[in-house]
């Protein structure tokens, strides 16, 4: 497994493999797509993004904000390329420009516009935002970060795919910071276990996650996989 | 000047400015210095210096700009007022508008614009300052801006001015150089993997045989300015193994003895939450449906 | 990546600045910090380059020789002109002078002018015949709100270090050679305050601009002179407010003036 930071058109692989994101075939060779992190295994090449706007997948949860209100719905800015749009009947609460709403999304159209599903309002709390495409690594591998994140400061936190993160209560000083350096390092090796032993909690052993770690197998660091693992359930109560 | 005619780059062996005929000037390039853009890049070429940004993709408007197939490519460049040795007046003149289409061009070709229809992808150019090859340093720029802003590309754009003066086929000429009595003034630009030319222009007159010593040395030129950019966008990264000191370092050790009673407390009292909200899943599940519909 | 100004993030500003805080951290009457890059562009007569926060500007200053206008035979003239590049912020477009752009460079303008800090008789080149001008620009190359202070300490730091061309006996520039340097006989500085909920902030972010219900700039000398100011922006002030932003302005464009001074090696 080889990792280098490289730039669109970079030759990554000379050998036939899977595609992973972020790479393209010419003349049957594999190049990266964007500037990133080369992630080259045994069957599979991919790029890890490090900047970037989102691109909406279907199943992501999102954070977004109201930018327009009209009789039939609302606009929702949700840092990417295009605006999406909640129709009025879809959410039980009057909306307001400037408000935060968290949903789902159902499908991508050939726009590249995502339909949102099962919107939510946020009330209170805080929202920092970071660059979209790092944003995987706040979750973690199976949610594992978001865990520790939640442990170690006792907030009430959710991550959107697409770079916005909503936290309420607990130490939101602390956990600013962390998120940044999170940010600032989403690239880099170990950081997962980095910030578990920094915050010094520990996970339930039914943790997938932590298996993993006792077992001494290496985290893996691909990122794009990683599922989200948000209790939606849960979302009415945080709104109360 | 008169003393100029008398110059032949065949005898002195050496330019001017003392470079050697294949020899670019010195060329720095930093990425994400405007943090507004989403992606942005300062350039300094000699005594060339340009700022660009790259917002976008976003929502092309006016609508009927919009292609329902790609993403339109709105390149500008802008030059500074006090950019040249006389004061250029506020607002874009013909040159301008040529050369943000030849721009807008010369990128469309390395970003996979189709895979966002209706959008545009704005990149902006200011010259700040400028002494000849304005154009292939801006290009040169926007290419690393665009790739700092995450946008997907087949590859960079690498560009330089290469022609001939004073009886010599030079590479990046400068100002005096544009002026000499022989002047041929070539930019090109290409992607740097493939080799495949995207920006090309010339004014000045050439022989057939001396076009092929042109060509040759320009695109090996463009291969020294592909370095530099590939070094600009790389070097802020880092591959390494984090560990707990390098939080403590950025973030501030925490000193939680007391804090930790109250978060144990916190998160207590999420848990309890989220066992109360598991045992009303179902009926907020149904209820999500109906919206669904 | 942070250009998309929120509805959210106005409210908080809002709510913050009723109890006395800004979103970071400053007090209400301080100001960024800020940085000078001299003369870093060569074509320009005298140039400046300066942060202020995460605002950029970039200015230079070119002499023209002209006639001089009829009623002032024996004076020379600056001009100033201003452009919010579409490089600095998502909500700015390429086109004709918008109205910011144009109030932004009048105040600048006025504030350096009216403090007759330069003395447009020494511009004179032969009375009636011929005069510099002096076209002094700036642009925003970044913008986090408050272009009005940054172009004023970039118009400070340019013709602090403008050198005056040389002219041959027809009185055309020669190029690259100069005779002379700019003399300003005092230093006037804007400081620039906005109202947010009911409370006056000094040098605004982006967002507190888009928060604020009136904006106020005041330029002051070093030695007790106002040469400018200009209120804009809906809402109101309150004789005891402007009395206030007066005072304060005198205080902030001291200390200002002081570093300024200092990073342009004079005093």
């Amino acid at each position: 497994m080889s990792k280098k930071i490289v730039v669109p058109g970079e030759l990554i692989s000379e050998e036939r493999k899977r595609l992973g994101s972020n790479v393209f075939v010419a003349n049957g060779k594999i190049y990266a797509k964007v500037l990133g992190v080369s992630d080259v295994s045994k069957d599979q090449a991919s790029v890890v993004p490090l900047e970037g706007k989102y691109l909406p997948k279907p199943d992501d949860v999102v954070i977004g904000v109201v930018t327009r209100v009209v009789f039939a719905g609302y606009g929702i800015n949700l840092n990417a390329s295009v605006d999406s749009f909640i129709p009025t009947k879809a959410i039980r609460d009057q909306l307001r420009v400037g408000d935060l709403v968290l949903a789902k999304v159902e499908s991508v159209d050939e726009l590249k516009e995502a339909n949102l599903i099962f919107p939510r309002r946020l009330i209170g709390g805080e929202v920092f935002e970071v660059v979209p495409v790092r944003s995987p690594r706040l979750i973690g591998k199976n949610g594992s970060m978001l865990e520790i994140l939640k442990k170690g400061t006792g907030c009430e936190l959710i991550v959107g795919k697409n770079g916005r993160v909503w936290a309420r209560n607990g130490n939101i000083e602390s956990l600013k910071k962390v998120i940044a350096f999170i940010e600032e390092n989403a690239y880099k090796n170990n950081l997962t276990n980095a910030i578990q032993d920094f915050f010094g909690v520990t996970l339930e052993e039914k943790f997938p996650y932590n298996q993993q770690r006792n077992n001494r197998v290496e985290e893996s660091e691909v990122i794009e996989e990683e599922s989200e693992v948000i209790d939606y359930s849960n979302v009415g109560e945080l709104n109360e | 000047m008169s003393k100029e005619e008398v110059i032949d780059y065949k005898k002195t062996k050496k330019r001017l400015d003392g470079r050697k005929m294949d020899e670019i000037r010195p060329l720095s390039i930093k990425v994400g210095v405007i943090p507004n853009a989403d992606g942005s890049a300062y350039l300094e070429w000699g005594q060339n210096k340009v700022y660009a940004a790259v917002y976008g993709p976003r929502e092309a408007l006016p609508k009927h700009t919009q292609n329902p197939y790609k993403a339109v490519i709105k390149a500008v460049y802008r030059m500074a007022s006090f950019s040249v040795p006389d004061r250029k007046r506020p607002g874009p003149n013909r040159r301008d508008h040529e050369i943000s289409k030849v721009l807008s061009e010369a990128l469309e070709k390395v970003v996979f614009v189709n895979q966002f229809p209706n959008t545009e992808i704005a990149v902006m150019v200011e010259v700040a300052d400028s002494n000849a090859g304005s154009r292939v340093a801006c290009l040169t720029a926007a290419a690393c801006a665009l790739a700092d802003a995450g946008i997907p590309m087949r590859d960079l754009v690498s560009a330089v001015g290469v022609g001939k003066a004073f009886n010599e086929i030079v590479l990046d000429l400068n100002k005096d150089e544009e002026d000499a009595p022989d002047a041929v003034d070539v930019p090109l630009a290409i992607m740097p993997t493939t080799g495949e030319i995207v920006l090309l222009q010339m004014d000045g007159l050439l022989t057939r045989k001396e076009w092929d010593a042109v060509a040759a040395l320009g695109i090996k030129g463009c291969q020294q300015v592909y370095e530099v950019q590939k070094k600009a966008l790389t070097e802020r990264f880092t591959v390494e193994e984090l560990n707990k000191k390098a939080v403590e370092k950025a973030v501030g050790v925490e000193k939680n003895t007391k804090k930790e009673v109250v978060l144990e407390k916190k998160v207590d009292k999420v848990d309890k939450k989220e066992k109360e909200s598991k045992t009303e899943k179902k009926g907020k599940d149904s209820k999500s449906k109906k919206v669904r519909k | 990546m942070r250009s998309t100004v929120l509805e959210y993030d106005i409210s908080k500003v809002i709510e913050l600045a009723r109890v006395g805080k800004r979103v970071d951290g400053r007090a209400l009457d301080e100001m960024r910090d800020f940085t000078i890059t001299l003369n870093k562009f060569e074509n320009a007569e005298g140039s400046a380059i300066v942060q202020l926060g995460e605002t950029q500007v970039i200015s230079g200053i070119k002499m023209l020789v002209d006639k001089p206008y009829p009623d002032n035979p024996n004076e020379g003239a600056i001009s100033v002109g201003a452009e919010l590049l579409p490089l600095a912020h998502g909500d700015y477009e390429y086109g004709p002078p918008s109205m910011d752009e144009i109030e932004v460079a009048r105040v600048v303008d006025r504030g350096l002018r009216e403090s007759k800090a330069i003395d447009f008789t020494k511009l004179c080149i032969k009375e009636g015949e011929a005069a510099f001008v002096a076209f002094f620009d700036f642009y925003a190359v970044n913008s986090d709100g408050n272009l009005f202070d940054a172009g004023s300490i970039a118009g400070i730091a340019s013709f602090l270090n403008a050198k005056i061309p040389k002219l041959d006996e027809e009185n055309r520039i020669v190029k690259q050679e100069y005779a002379g340097k700019i003399e300003l006989k005092r230093i006037p500085l804007l400081t620039t305050f906005v109202k947010v909920g009911g409370r006056i902030l000094v040098d605004p972010t982006y967002i507190e601009e888009k928060a604020a219900e009136a904006r106020f700039s005041v330029a002051t000398t070093d030695d007790g002179f106002m040469s400018a100011m200009q209120k804009g922006v809906g809402g109101s002030f309150t004789l005891e407010e402007v009395n206030y932003m007066i005072d304060t302005g005198f205080k902030v464009a001291n200390e200002t003036r002081k570093k300024l001074l200092k990073m342009v090696g004079k005093k």
